[in-house]
């Protein structure tokens, strides 16, 4: 709110609780993924490597909906790449925050995902913004390989997942956790920007390419929010 | 998932993660402008995603239950409620919905 960067909100730092339900949110996600994966036709092998390997549940059900819809092999994986995309920008905002030691920069990338970049960019030191990120990742990856095993194996007993509100968990944890970025104003300008931008195209454009064109909101809350940091 | 998808999605995911930390990111983030946007973009792409999973049904929008669950869930984050209550008030209040 205030018009000048306001004196830093607390760096958030998970507690127990949080890292739980952290968890608990990717436990249910990795069911809510598997679940579906063999409900559409894929062997039980594929699906405990695919989600264990490709690291983006985001990909998995973007080429999921372009299967579903009728699309092609290769649009599918199009799909799934471009909503990947924002890990990279994800990876790119993180890096240069890490203590500069090669291996473990290149092992946080690879890990770089929406919650623990988002709690570990608001850490004030390096050694914070490591620790952080990996205590972060640490409770996702419990929660979400405990989550694909379950859903692999007696996922097909839950049946309709969505009657459980499954498919609301994932939106409202990362609300959560861009909740602090959302109360700083250039944060909630480029937020409610980037969300704009995608209601838009969503029903317009190709499978991926609102969530990717969201960015702008960023040159958005740049432009009109002058006062900030820059220079 | 075919065998295809899943190589073909491992290496366009670890891929862009790599080229975004050590490629992207050092020949853009030298500048001040840049540093700030970078730590804008989760806001921005974050809240992208949310409104997908939340009114998106393939490329059509629509309103329904999962709607109420995620606005319960913003207020509750607004008020800086914890985590936990966050996702289960969501989980809970989307699945009551769908009964009623």
């Amino acid at each position: 709110m205030a018009e000048t960067k306001s004196p830093a909100p607390k760096a958030l730092r998970l507690g127990t609780a949080d890292v739980f339900a952290m968890a608990i949110t990717f436990f249910a996600l990795g069911v809510t993924l598997q679940v579906l994966l063999i409900d559409r036709g894929t062997s039980v092998g594929r699906a405990l490597l695919a989600s264990s390997l490709i690291f983006s549940a985001t990909s998995q059900f973007a080429y999921l909906a372009v299967r579903d819809a009728g699309g092609g092999e290769w649009a599918a994986i199009a799909a799934g790449t471009v909503v990947a995309t924002r890990f990279g920008i994800m990876s790119m905002t993180l890096s240069p925050r890490l203590p500069q030691v090669l291996w473990r920069r290149v092992a946080a990338a690879l890990n770089s995902f929406d919650p623990n970049v988002a709690v570990a960019i608001q850490q004030e030191t390096p050694k914070a913004v490591e620790r952080e990120f990996w205590r972060t990742t640490a409770a996702m990856m419990i929660g979400w390989f405990l989550g694909i095993f379950v859903g692999t194996f007696i996922g097909n007993v839950v049946g309709d997942i969505d009657r459980l509100g499954l498919d609301a968990v994932f939106p409202a944890a990362l609300l959560a956790i861009i909740g602090n970025l959302i109360r700083s104003g250039d944060g909630r300008v480029a937020a409610i920007a980037g969300g704009l931008i995608c209601v838009v195209l969503l029903p317009v454009a190709p499978a991926g390419v609102p969530i990717i064109l969201s960015v702008f909101g960023v040159a958005v809350a740049i432009t009109f929010r002058r006062s900030g940091a820059a220079r | 998932m075919s065998t295809l998808s899943i190589v073909a999605l491992v290496a366009a995911v670890w891929g862009q993660r790599l080229l975004g930390a050590f490629v992207i990111g050092p020949v853009l983030g030298r500048r001040p402008v840049v540093a700030r946007a970078m730590g804008l973009l989760p806001a921005a792409v974050v809240m992208a995603v949310i409104i997908q999973l939340t009114v998106a049904e393939g490329k059509s929008l629509v309103v329904d239950e999962r709607l109420a669950g995620v606005a319960v869930a913003g207020v509750l984050v607004w008020r800086r409620a914890p985590f936990l209550a966050v996702v289960l008030a969501a989980a809970t209040v989307t699945a009551l919905l769908r009964v009623l």
